[in-house]
């Protein structure tokens, strides 16, 4: 039996509510991703899904509705338990891989665990097994300068799994990368999601939502369409994606 | 239309914009504060030191004006990161680059003026209140001394409005070099390379001997005389360079391997602090080694005055000696915290040069006289003189009873007669009462109303050049000397610790901006806002104290070179007091540098409840 590991009902979110132009961003969202699904979430700039995404992520709070994460209704944290909350059940690979180049590539993986004040013993076992779930293990003691965007990228998705998330939300990842590059680490986001990791990408990027099981489409704060891979090879899917964005951008 | 842009861009920044400019009127005040000694003639020449001091004062000067040029540089860094995005977006919109580099220089320049005037202004009433408050404290008067003075008013505004010409020059080169996207691009990456083990080992070492053969040579300033201060000129500077380069950074690389580095965001401190020493290497040299000198400065300064009493002791054991005084003059001596008081009759005799003193009432009472045991160190000793001392005139006890007998009696002879001799002269008795204090200090207010009234009973021929003697006339004229020197020593430790502070406080201000990226993941990534608050605190702190420690220890020993000179003494203690008023202006400037830059990098969540 699978489990939900978002539950998303009724969502609003509005803008400069009491100002002279109140904005509305999402206007009912409602959906729910299951334990171990890759889910894309697609949109023209304006869509609203960066704000969803920043709701889901608790960076923000919407005006009405609630968010579920992992059983856990996240609209209603306090700032500090938001925080303990993003370090502890969610993961983030952002466009532009975000690693503290005074930071080698390991002590870059540990820093979700050291926020979680873990013991250093047991940092270095979960960074190791992050590591090794990317074959990245010979970068480790090399600093962000020393590697190539597609090693920045793939550190920063070791540093998203270390703390074993219920859900990484992947922000554009490959935003910044070229298309060898964002081929592997696409690759490498489909292997994590195999071994049971629930992953949510946020993109406009036909491309990278092919690799994802089911895409949601979101349009002027609503989710406008969904579509299945069901089976279908990567092409096919890709393809049904641009047919798909083809009729509904109009 | 540009510049309307502009000015919108500089609205909506007002409150760094805010930041910037009351910097740098600070900076322009506490630089005309300077001016208004440095450049009145009539009030350094007029004081005690005299010409000695106009050479401090130029030396003071250039070193300010230098500092200022620095100040001026990093303000302006602070700035132009502000804008950058702006200028880019104005260049990616097709704007020339003539036209952006005016802007610019406008920018700086209007910034740059109008800070320099109300600078001014606030300089006039720095200088008021800070001379008055100091004069009052250390009991010096100001003669010829104005908070508002016209040359230094032009001083302040020449050399401001040729620092923010050079600025605006160069922040116009810089951008107009830098590509469009570039400047929109501007929080770019650090080229952070971690530093190679043998080198940092090496120069860590290196930093430490250098240290110590510069520290070796002031201790050692007898036998090195000038030698000592070239020494440890170039090996201070250079042992400060390489301590901060790399010995603070070995440390820290140790705290980084030990297991306090995984807790929170510990590791991330110690690199960020790691990356911005080796950064900063420069500016934190001078700011140690400024920091060194505002200090040494003040300490010395003050350093001078405390010996003041202890070298009033040992010239004479009686504070003042008063010739028949005035129930007035009585009465003021017993409000005195006095030591003791003793009072013997005289008889001055023209004819034959002579004055008579009854021996017997120096027997009863004996005549009590200082003398130095160690003059190099101020130690002294009061004795009681003898009958044959007091007769001899090349005695210690002799000279300090005629210093205490009125001006015109100093030129003859002291004769001990006995009681039928002394009743035999045919003189008008006199009472010489002398007057023991316990302190000096303390009891200076009142010692100087009895000397006025003195001076007056004398009359003014007769104290014309000549003073009223006793311990109190040397006490006045050195605390009139070493006072002076005081007050310029703490004025210009003052100025020299406000304006590194401020220096470093917007190096580290600048840099703000592409910490912003940073602090928003880790914001993300789920680090709580007080924990990331404390981040930026413990690295802001490592900025300051590191300098400030290694100042510290630079003038505790380098007070070895006064002491061994025989120039100061009691100096620690001195030292102490200024380390402690010193470091709590320091920690004032460290809170307000936490408080801007955590506005600035820590994300404001849109969920604070």
């Amino acid at each position: 039996m699978t489990t939900e590991i978002v539950r998303t009902k009724d969502l609003h979110k509005i803008y400069d509510q009491n100002g002279p132009k109140p904005y509305e961003a999402l206007k009912g969202i409602t959906f729910s991703v299951q334990q171990g699904e890759f889910v894309g979430i697609m949109g023209a700039s304006g869509s609203g899904k960066t704000t969803l995404l920043n709701i889901m992520a608790t960076l923000d709070q919407p005006t009405s509705g609630s968010v579920e994460i992992d059983g856990k209704d996240v609209t209603n944290l306090t700032a500090n338990q938001m925080s303990d909350f993003r370090s502890e059940k969610l993961g983030f690979i952002f466009q532009d891989f975000n690693l503290l180049e005074t930071l080698t590539a390991q002590e870059n993986i540990a820093l979700p665990l050291s926020l979680q004040n873990k013991k250093p013993g047991e940092t270095k076992q979960a960074v190791e097994a992050a590591t090794k779930k990317l074959g990245i293990d010979d970068l480790l003691s090399k600093y962000p300068t020393q590697l190539s965007g597609g090693q920045k990228q793939r550190v920063a998705a070791a540093r998203a799994l270390v703390a074993n998330p219920s859900i990484i939300f992947g922000d554009e990842p490959t935003g910044a990368l070229d298309s060898t590059n964002a081929r592997e680490l696409l690759d490498t986001l489909t292997n994590i999601n195999q071994q049971g990791v629930s992953i949510l990408l946020v993109t406009h990027d036909p491309f990278s939502a092919s690799f994802c099981k089911r895409i949601l489409f979101i349009k002027d704060g609503k989710i406008g369409d969904e579509i299945d891979a069901d089976g279908k090879s990567r092409n096919e899917f890709y393809q049904q994606i641009l047919e798909k964005l083809g009729t509904f951008e109009q | 239309m540009l510049f309307k842009i502009s000015l919108s861009g500089v609205k909506s920044r007002w409150k760094d914009y805010l930041v910037l400019f009351s910097g740098m009127m600070i900076t322009t005040a506490i630089f005309y504060m300077f001016e208004a000694i440095s450049t009145n003639d009539k009030f350094t020449t007029s004081s005690p030191v005299g010409q000695n001091a106009k050479f401090v004062f130029i030396f003071g000067s250039i070193l300010l004006a230098i500092i200022t040029l620095v100040y001026v540089f990093y303000a302006n860094n602070f700035l132009m990161s502000m804008r950058k995005h702006d200028y880019g977006l104005f260049m990616m919109l097709g704007a020339k680059s003539k036209v952006i580099s005016k802007l610019i220089i406008l920018e700086t320049l209007v910034i740059g003026l109008a800070s320099t005037f109300v600078g001014i202004i606030l300089g006039v009433g720095f200088t008021k209140g800070l001379s008055g408050l100091l004069s009052s404290q250390i009991h010096v008067s100001l003669t010829n001394f104005s908070a508002f003075y016209m040359p230094a008013v032009w001083a302040t505004l020449i050399l401001f409005l040729v620092l923010f010409v050079i600025a605006g020059l160069v922040n116009a080169r810089t951008f107009t070099k830098t590509s469009a996207l570039n400047l929109l691009r501007s929080n770019q990456e650090s080229d952070w390379k971690d530093p190679k083990k043998r080198t940092l080992f090496v120069q860590a070492v290196g930093g430490l001997v250098l240290l110590a053969i510069g520290y070796y040579a002031m201790y050692d300033i007898n036998h090195l005389q000038l030698l000592a201060i070239g020494i440890g000129l170039i090996t201070i500077v250079l042992g400060t360079y390489f301590v901060f380069n790399s010995f603070f950074v070995m440390i820290l690389e140790a705290v980084q391997r030990s297991n306090t580095s995984y807790k929170g965001l510990n590791n991330f401190t110690i690199s960020q602090l790691k990356f911005r020493i080796r950064d900063y290497t420069k500016i934190l040299s001078v700011v140690s080694l400024l920091f060194a000198l505002a200090l040494g400065a003040i300490t010395v300064g003050i350093g001078f005055q405390r010996m003041v009493p202890m070298m009033a002791a040992g010239n004479n054991a009686y504070a003042v000696g008063l010739t028949n005084p005035s129930p007035k003059m009585k009465s003021l001596v017993g409000d005195i915290d006095g030591k003791a008081q003793v009072t013997y009759q005289q008889k001055v005799d023209p004819g034959s040069k002579s004055v008579y003193y009854r021996a017997s009432q120096f027997e009863a009472q004996p005549f009590k006289y200082a003398h130095f045991t160690n003059q190099a160190q101020l130690k002294s000793k009061i004795d009681n003189a003898s009958l044959t001392q007091l007769k001899d005139r090349a005695s210690t006890a002799y000279a300090g009873l005629n210093n205490l007998q009125a001006p015109l009696t100093r030129n003859l002879r002291i004769r001990l007669v006995s009681d039928t001799t002394f009743n035999r002269i045919n003189a008008k008795a006199n009472t010489l009462l002398l007057v023991r204090v316990n302190d000096m200090d303390a009891a200076a207010t009142t010692l100087s109303k009895i000397t006025n009234l003195q001076t007056r009973q004398y009359g003014k021929k007769v104290s014309e050049g000549l003073g009223v003697g006793g311990a109190y006339e040397t006490y006045q004229l050195l605390k009139g000397v070493f006072g002076s020197l005081e007050f310029m020593g703490i004025f210009l430790g003052i100025a020299f610790l406000a304006m590194l502070a401020s220096c470093l406080m917007f190096k580290i201000l600048s840099g703000a901006a592409s910490d912003k990226a940073r602090f928003e993941m880790l914001n993300k990534i789920g680090a709580r806002k007080s924990v990331l608050n404390r981040s930026i605190a413990v690295q802001i702190l490592g900025l300051f104290i590191l300098p400030a420690v290694l100042g510290i220890i630079d003038v505790a020993f380098g007070l070895q070179m006064f002491i061994k000179a025989n120039l100061l003494h009691g100096a620690y203690q001195t030292f102490g007091w200024s380390v402690l008023g010193f470091s709590i202006l320091y920690l004032i400037y460290y809170g307000i540098t936490v408080m801007i830059y955590s506005k600035i990098v820590v994300p404001k969540t849109k969920v604070e409840k």
